[in-house]
């Protein structure tokens, strides 16, 4: 018990200094790259007005002002830090003055329903049909599964995404073109609304998964084939036991790896699917990012980094810390 | 297995495609297609049911002319002046210090309070008192006193004298949006209030909105009569208008093939084309070849930092436009879809008839010094005749004045006199014909172009390929925009492929052009190295260019004189080549006719189709159902 609350204690340390150091990173590096949001913002408002130069000059000082970009490098800093240590991650600048918070609540809701799932799901059944297939690897199905999945996996994923695009929105025109809910549909607890969040996520959903499935299936199948052939299952097969239960051994033995993928994915699903965004239409964090890093909008880059690291370092954390419980065979020290 | 796979297969896609709420994608209940307008959001909000227009980071482009209103507008296909909340034009004293406003009595906001002089005070004095909100530096500057004197009749006393201040009220994109008094009276933090739901000036109020910002639903007011668009068109328009951000051109090209998708603001001449063969109700400005409508007021250019060797010497820069041949540059590059301009002004039919025609002449008569005592007549008229031979033998039809089709002409393609005003600065050419600076080294261009703004990457091509031809090193440097602007207002570049007002090319369908030139004056400019915040990214630094610019800020806007002297400064900025102007703009604003129609078309240019436009208040209501269901 001892070791477990030395290992968390210092594990937690290293939590902390792996997020003030990225959390220090993704503040200098924008900085230093050739972007002014307050050029940005100046290029959009005078576009196509004139602006008497002498209110230009005024109107740099007053953005400098509002955007926080005031004083030298350090002092924005620490003022950052002052703020991020009340929960503020300040005005997003591109869209100013909504708050960076604002912004990211509007997305994450739908980031986190897409990739979550599909990756929880991906994971499921990828584990599942590599495990069988490698279990049954004699069998005319699992030969077929394989090429098609070695047939698939390849394929660049923006093809994939564009194919079922073309195939199920025009084509056949079954799945909607644009949005996460149907034009008018009012968020709620409701079949009908559920069953058009369904609709509308099925295709960025489906075209996720695909790649992630045969990437999981393939490694998990490789992870099993050499378990397939080790002692223990030789044993239980002799022993007569049920498959079911061989194949629960196999998936068991065979999960840290994919428990660590699946926690660091999970983890990294805060900075959304671009992409997939992009092709689908579908609302997220990936667009938000995107045009964050394109008008120079600092905090919104930030702010959406932040919850990443966060993310991806807590699941690191967590994977940490659950090892043991999951394979006995780890001990803390 | 694998009948069961394949049934469960077909199971979830049916189930989730077609069960769940029928098939593809459907309006509102209650809401008729045959009814709605849709248009494209041309992109996705990433902030919802925020209408405070008055800050930078609110989203305005079509919004604007639904639902906002300013005192003028200048239409930018006929340049016909537009007195919107204003009774009349903008009236000044005699020395410009003071400004009267007469405003249209009959106009209401959409909640039924009456529109009045209070509502224009308000909003001056309101952005005058709150940093941060657009327009606020200006009116800092300018304004000393605003007050009424009636419930129609607003005075502006100004700081100094200013001839323009009512271009902060006159449309071409945007101008200031007019505030109701007794919402935003009572509003303690006008930057961070959301003015939702909004109480509008525009024909539309918001009915509905998507809260992922891909939607917006607009309805027509039941007092659409006692607007200025209502008022002044007397027509009603569409009673829905649903605008819709469908993604990338390939899916709002699926959209409209599907009828989904009513207007929309471009596209690239690849899935334009797609689309008409597509769908035999799309269309442009105009019906057959060159589709697309030319006349947004801008150009296409090369420009060049000129205080970089050896840009900076003005025969370098000729032989270098004198190096394109424009008609393949149009042809191969744009599809040649456009007109071509030789001088900085888009060759739009309101430009052509003020500067392109008159200004053929002195064009013709136009000589460079190519050796000492030895002139050359750059200007080539037969640029119209080899377009439009080129058009026919792509089985193009060509109709019309070739003029008014492909522009007055452009610079002959001289390669060989482009080597002599080389040669006279001390150019050569090495063993292999590719050109060295006069110090020995080989001469190489890196042009800077952003490729999301698709016809300067094209050109950008165009004129590596044509430089290269001639035996120049050149390569393109792809930036995003945001580098690019920097890159740019930090002169950190040599040549870039450019488009807006750095060349002296700015324009509204006005005659004055001191708004578009005055930042190109001397006492602006900034040094290679240095940031520079008003448009003079060129580094334009001239005795001539200052002494024009001053004649014009002296002269009233609207004085007929400005003509002669906006000639004359077309002519310098063509004579000194501070950049090479190539096309003008062009847009595939396209349209489906399937439910909707009497778009303005090149048949019937009645108003400007670039709807996004604040001024797209003014063509919507045109916009008539086929009666299609």
């Amino acid at each position: 018990m001892e070791n477990l609350l030395k290992y968390i204690v210092s594990r937690f340390f290293q939590w902390l200094i792996v997020v003030f150091v990225g959390i220090t990173v993704i503040f200098i590096v924008p900085r230093f790259t050739p972007m002014d949001p307050i050029q940005t913002t100046l290029n959009r408002v005078t576009a196509y007005s004139y602006i008497d130069p002498d209110a230009i000059n005024k109107m740099i000082e007053t953005l400098k002002d509002l955007y926080g970009l005031k004083g030298t490098i350090f002092q924005q800093y620490v003022n950052f830090w002052k703020h991020l240590l009340l929960g503020d991650l300040g005005p997003s600048l591109s869209l100013f003055p909504t708050s960076v918070m604002d912004v990211i609540r509007t997305s994450l809701p739908w980031t986190i329903g897409l990739l979550a799932v599909s990756t929880f799901l991906s994971w499921v059944t990828g584990i599942l049909l590599g495990t069988l297939a490698e279990y049954f690897s004699n069998r005319k199905w699992s030969q077929v599964l394989g090429t098609l999945v070695m047939c698939i996996y390849p394929v660049p994923y923006y093809i994939i995404a564009l194919i079922l695009v073309l195939l199920f929105a025009y084509i056949i025109p079954i799945f909607p073109l644009v949005g996460g809910a149907a034009i008018g549909l009012k968020p709620a607890l409701s079949l009908n609304f559920i069953a058009s969040l369904i609709k509308h996520g099925f295709l960025p959903a489906l075209s996720l998964m695909i790649g992630s499935v045969g990437w999981i299936f393939l490694s998990q199948r490789s992870l099993t084939s050499r378990l397939v052939s080790s002692d223990f299952i030789t044993f239980a097969e002799t022993a007569a036991l049920p498959r079911k239960k061989i194949l629960s051994y196999l998936i068991r033995n065979s999960m840290l790896p994919q428990i660590t993928d699946l926690a660091l994915q999970l983890g990294s699903i805060f900075s959304g699917a671009l992409i997939t965004e992009l092709v689908f239409s579908y609302p997220g964090m990936g667009y938000i990012l995107y045009s964050a890093i394109l008008q120079a909008d600092f905090n919104l880059i930030m702010g959406i980094s932040i919850f990443s690291i966060i993310g991806v370092s807590t699941a690191a954390l967590a994977l940490d810390i659950i090892y043991p419980f999951l394979d006995p065979r780890i001990r803390y020290k | 297995m694998k009948k069961i796979g394949l049934v469960l297969l077909l199971a979830i896609f049916i189930s989730t495609g077609v069960i769940l709420q029928g098939i593809a994608q459907q309006l509102p209940p209650g809401i008729p297609r045959e009814e709605t307008l849709i248009i494209d959001q041309i992109f996705r909000y990433s902030i919802v049911n925020n209408f405070n227009l008055w800050v930078s980071g609110v989203p305005n482009p079509t919004r604007q002319s639904l639902a906002f209103d300013t005192l003028w507008y200048v239409d930018q296909q006929t340049g016909k002046w537009i007195n919107s909340l204003a009774k009349s034009a903008p009236i000044y004293n005699k020395d410009f210090t003071e400004l009267t406003i007469k405003l249209r009595d009959g106009i209401y906001w959409s909640d039924g309070v009456k529109f009045t002089a209070d509502d224009v005070v308000f909003t001056i004095q309101n952005i005058k008192d709150h940093p941060g909100m657009l327009w606020h530096e200006q009116f800092n500057l300018y304004v000393d006193k605003v007050s009424k004197t009636d419930n129609f009749t607003v005075v502006i006393k100004l700081k100094r004298p200013n001839s323009r201040f009512h271009y902060l009220f006159t449309t071409r994109y945007n101008a200031c949006y007019i505030q109701p008094k007794h919402i935003w009276e009572k509003v303690s933090d006008p930057l961070k209030f959301t003015f939702y739901p909004p109480v509008t000036l525009g024909q539309y109020v918001l009915k509905d909105s998507d809260p992922a910002g891909y939607w917006e639903l607009y309805e027509r007011r039941t007092d659409w009569q006692r607007t200025s668009a209502g008022i002044i068109t007397r027509k009603a328009g569409p009673k829905y208008v649903l605008t819709i951000f469908y993604g990338p051109n390939e899916k709002k090209v699926g959209a409209m093939i599907q009828h989904q998708l009513d207007l929309l603001m471009d596209l690239d001449i690849e899935a334009f084309q797609t689309l008409l063969k597509r769908n035999s109700y799309a269309r442009s400005w105009y019906k057959d070849f060159p589709w697309a409508w030319r006349d947004e007021l801008d150009i296409r250019y090369y420009g060049f930092n000129l205080e970089k060797a050896p840009y900076n010497i003005k025969d370098v820069r000729w032989a270098l436009a004198l190096a394109l041949d424009v008609v393949k540059l149009n042809a191969e590059y744009i599809g040649g879809v456009t007109r071509v301009t030789p001088i900085p002004q888009p060759a739009t039919p309101f430009h052509m008839k003020y500067f392109h025609k008159p200004l053929k002449t002195w064009l013709r008569n136009l000589r460079i010094e190519v050796e000492k005592g030895k002139y050359f007549k750059p200007f080539d008229e037969s640029v119209p005749e080899r377009l439009a031979t080129w058009a026919k033998s792509q089985g193009y039809p060509v109709a019309g004045d070739l003029e008014d089709l492909f522009g007055i002409g452009w610079w002959k393609y001289a390669p060989d006199v482009s080597e002599r005003l080389l040669v006279k600065h001390g150019f050569k050419r090495d063993k292999d014909g590719k050109w060295l600076l006069p110090d020995g080294k080989p001469w190489k261009i890196t042009i800077i172009a952003a490729p999301d703004e698709v016809d300067v990457f094209r050109l950008a091509i165009g004129a590596a390929d044509q430089w290269k031809k001639f035996g120049i090193d050149v390569d393109i440097e792809s930036l995003e925009r945001t580098p690019y602007y920097t890159r740019q207002n930090m002169g950190d570049f040599i040549c870039t492929s450019s488009w807006g007002m750095a060349a002296g090319s700015g324009a509204s369908a006005v005659i004055d052009k001191w708004p578009y030139a005055y930042f190109l004056h001397s006492r602006y400019y900034k040094p290679t190295g240095e940031l520079q915040t008003t448009g003079n990214y060129l580094r334009i630094k001239s005795a001539k260019v200052d002494e024009l610019i001053d004649k014009m800020e002296a002269m009233p806007p609207t004085d007929p004189k400005n003509v002669a002297i906006v000639r004359d400064w077309l002519k310098l900025c063509t004579e000194e080549m501070f950049a090479i102007p190539t096309l003008s703009f062009k847009k595939f604003v396209t349209f489906d006719t399937y439910y909707w129609t009497n778009f303005p078309t090149a048949e019937n240019p009645y108003g400007q189709p670039c709807y996004w436009f604040m001024g797209g208040k003014f063509v919507l209501p045109y916009i008539t159902s086929t009666g299609r269901k």
